[in-house]
């Protein structure tokens, strides 16, 4: 895995930004992402006074008790899920355009997000909604981590048949396999939804709506881990995915191992959505969008630049969306699903418009 | 030169036919014998399809035979036009969403709005069986009652066919499945019931087969309605608005539209009258309550907790047991969408919790969210589920035969929100959510 001087000239070559500029935009980035987090503490459908909510962050308690558990148990954790969900949905969406050489390709193309549906609407969807209850209650496994877990097992399902499949077929039959799969476990999902009752069909359809704000405190710890060894283990593969930009045959030229690099991009692809989709549901847009914004903004196809901008601004942008959402200051709320596809899809549809450095440098 | 023989041949053509269909109207028999102004003995004797001899003394009818009471099966033997066939009426005291007039030999029940928004009303006209259908009413359905084969599209109307005695009139059902009215499962384990699907989905086919007097449904005015297909298919529907009514009595008055098929209109109105003394005793009894405990209602869907307006159907029973709902100032009659937000920061320190999801006991609730522990609600344990009476389908009884029993979801709430008011009362239709089993 170690990178040559030959490569390291040819993505030089890319038409690029100044390093100074792209710094500039980092840091504007970064700033952008914290006042975000910061705004979805502060605003939300309740009213509560700035300086409360400081307070609060800063250890002490508001005026009313339901204020500070708001702030502490509702806001904190809804806005760090979504710094986490955001970061994770744009770098997997950006390693499956990378690897399918597709600019359409998003988390969900590996049939990842199709296999997580199948798994809640097992649970969700079964016979008998008192009978499901009382099992899972008597399980002593608690009901939503009922619905992560079936989720995650769904989500795992599909991919170890990815997985296999990935040694075995070129991408292109890759890319056509998990849509198969995706569509198949969507045809089981809608023949449970037929044979559903009313409530239960309600339940499936609010999970399918996204959203941050179903992770509790005592959840996080599994989507906060999950998430970074994610993240973490992207930034690894940064050489390999360069490489994959320049051709596979190229790249097997220069030494890398394209099975194995395959491999390690699928399955990091699908940990990172199959985890966001087990705890937030089912959430689109954010992954096409975010890699070509990053794209446009910084004038490259570098990885090296691509992942730690794309996870900044997934992250931003998944704040923004839930504080759109959320309507602050009004009691309704907006399904978070309907919000990204409302900021994401003007977006896809500029870049596609626009001429972009990605066509010179990333041989799409 | 051709052309002008085929237009010369098409006028000739023509001609004949025209002259054809003159010649024939003359000819044609008025054979209604509804246009007739006077009805002679002689006549109505051949007009009815018995046998009933006609009367040797013939005078001119000064008066009109009277019935003692309307018929519940079959058709009027003897009918003399101009009598007043249902001797027994209702009439429409608290609802709101249909009205009946009588006339002789037939009714008219209109629903003004089916559904919110509707853009018609819908007529039915029912007349007696055993007389002529009524002229002039070319946008109404005509319905001959007493219906004898009815297919229902809701649990809602099982217990109401129950209470009139009129089950064994049921030969179709959307599902029996979440039914729990007992003697519609029996006669659905009899295999007397057919399923017909829900919704859009019905099947209108097996409908059809069915041969219904009467479908029973009701309208929400959009695409997952089955009555557009099934009036296309010619199939005699009736939508009930009854679900649109805001007052719980209004909505068990309701009972008199169902009779009305029937001609059970005297066992309605005494039903309804016992319903409405049972119903107003205990809003005395909860009238005069100093303190009003405070309230709030479901759990979320996702991230949207839907909240009963201020003026809905619960909102009414909960002010009427002497509770203080805590979303009871809002004005509108359906549901509010809520976020979590909200709902904690309004309904933290509330003393009851009603309607939780599926939940029947407290570690469910915790399991679906820890933060539902924080609710005073829950501390305390005075958490209420309406879903005591389920079938092992997940049918909630509540919404089936707790329409026509309005007195017993009062009773049920002013025990549990006052319960030295009504200390024998066992709950009907509610449970307290069990509690905690760790810690």
């Amino acid at each position: 895995m170690t990178a040559t001087t030959e490569t390291h000239a040819s993505l030089e070559d890319l038409p690029r930004r100044s390093a100074a500029l792209s710094r500039v935009a980092f840091g504007g980035l970064v700033v952008a992402l914290v006042l975000a987090f910061l705004l979805s503490l502060a605003l939300g459908s309740v009213q509560i006074p700035l300086d409360q909510v400081v307070r609060v962050l800063a250890g002490g308690d508001a005026a009313r008790d339901s204020w500070t558990k708001i702030v502490l148990t509702y806001r904190l954790p809804k806005a760090l899920t979504a710094v986490l969900a955001g970061a994770a949905l744009a770098v997997s969406g950006l390693q499956m355009q990378t690897f399918f050489r597709n600019p359409l390709a998003d988390p969900s193309i590996l049939g990842i997000n199709a296999g997580a549906s199948l798994g809640v609407a097992a649970v969700v969807l079964s016979a008998k909604t008192v009978a499901a209850n009382t099992l899972l209650a008597n399980l002593d496994v608690p009901g939503h981590l009922g619905l992560v877990a079936s989720a995650t097992i769904g989500a795992a399902l599909v991919l170890v048949v990815v997985m296999v499949l990935a040694r075995y077929v070129n991408t292109l039959t890759l890319l056509i396999l998990g849509m198969m799969i995706g569509y198949l476990t969507n045809a089981v999902v809608s023949v449970l939804l037929y044979f559903s009752i009313a409530d239960q069909v309600r339940a499936y359809v609010s999970w399918t709506f996204g959203s941050f704000a179903s992770v509790t405190w005592r959840q996080m710890p599994v989507l906060a881990v999950a998430s970074l060894v994610g993240l973490c283990l992207a930034f690894l593969l940064i050489k390999w995915l360069n490489a994959f930009l320049l051709g596979e045959g190229y790249a097997q030229s220069m030494g890398m191992p394209v099975r194995r690099a395959r491999l390690w991009v699928v399955i990091n692809s699908a940990l990172l959505a199959g985890t966001v989709t087990a705890f937030c549901g089912p959430i689109g847009f954010l992954g096409v969008a975010v890699p070509h914004l990053c794209r446009a903004l910084w004038g490259t196809a570098d990885h090296r630049i691509l992942i730690p901008a794309s996870a900044l601004m997934g992250a931003a942008l998944a704040l923004l969306a839930d504080l759109a959402a959320q309507m602050p200051g009004s009691a309704t709320v907006l399904p978070l699903n309907a919000i990204t596809a409302l900021l994401g899809a003007p977006v896809v549809i500029w870049v596609i418009l626009r001429r972009t450095p990605m066509r010179a440098g990333g041989g799409w | 030169m051709r052309t002008l023989r085929h237009h010369l041949f098409a006028l000739l053509v023509l001609a004949l036919v025209l002259a054809g269909c003159g010649r024939a109207t003359p000819t044609a028999v008025p054979s209604s014998p509804t246009s007739e102004p006077t009805a002679t003995p002689e006549q109505v004797a051949t007009a009815a399809p018995t046998d009933t001899p006609p009367p040797t003394d013939v005078p001119e009818p000064t008066e009109l035979p009277s019935l003692e009471s309307n018929v519940l099966t079959g058709a009027l033997e003897s009918y003399v036009e101009g009598m007043d066939c249902f001797p027994e009426k209702v009439t429409v005291d608290d609802a709101t969403g249909f009205e009946v007039t009588y006339h002789g030999s037939y009714k008219v029940v209109t629903v003004p709005e089916a559904w919110a928004g509707a853009d018609r009303a819908y007529t039915y006209v029912l007349y007696q069986r055993g007389t002529p259908p009524p002229d002039g009413f070319d946008d109404a359905t005509l319905i001959a009652v007493p219906v004898e084969r009815v297919v229902s599209m809701s649990t809602s109307y099982l217990a109401q066919l129950d209470l009139l005695g009129v089950v064994d009139t049921l030969v179709g059902a959307d599902s029996v499945a979440y039914a729990s009215t007992h003697s519609v499962v029996a006669r659905a384990e009899a295999g007397e019931i057919i399923e017909v699907g829900y919704g859009s989905d019905v099947n209108v086919e097996q409908v059809i087969d069915l041969d219904p007097s009467v479908v029973l449904t009701y309208g929400l005015g959009d695409e997952w309605d089955s009555h557009p297909k099934l009036l296309e298919a010619g199939v005699t529907t009736v939508l009930s608005a009854e679900a649109r009514e805001a007052d719980p009595l209004s909505r068990a008055e309701w009972i008199k539209f169902i009779a009305l098929f029937y001609n059970r209109e005297a066992q309605a109105n005494e039903i309804f009258d016992a319903i409405v003394e049972r119903y107003q005793s205990l809003i005395d009894l909860a009238a005069d309550v100093t303190e009003r405990p405070t309230v709030f209602l479901n759990a979320p869907w996702g991230d949207t907790w839907y909240m009963a307006g201020g003026q809905s159907y619960v909102a009414h029973l909960l002010r009427a047991a002497g509770a203080d709902y805590l979303w009871s100032e809002d004005t509108s009659p359906d549901a509010l969408y809520l976020d979590f937000e909200t709902v904690y920061d309004q309904a933290l320190d509330a003393e009851y919790w009603l309607h939780t999801s599926t939940w029947s006991t407290l570690d469910e609730a915790l399991a679906m969210d820890e933060r539902f522990g924080d609710f005073a609600a829950f501390q305390s344990g005075q958490v209420y589920n309406n879903n005591l009476r389920t079938n092992p389908s997940g049918g909630n009884d509540y919404w089936e035969s707790g329409v026509i029993n309005p007195d017993l979801m009062l009773a049920d709430l002013i025990r549990i929100f006052h319960p030295e008011l009504l200390p024998d009362h066992d709950l009907v239709y509610y449970q307290q959510l069990a509690p905690l089993t760790q810690e």
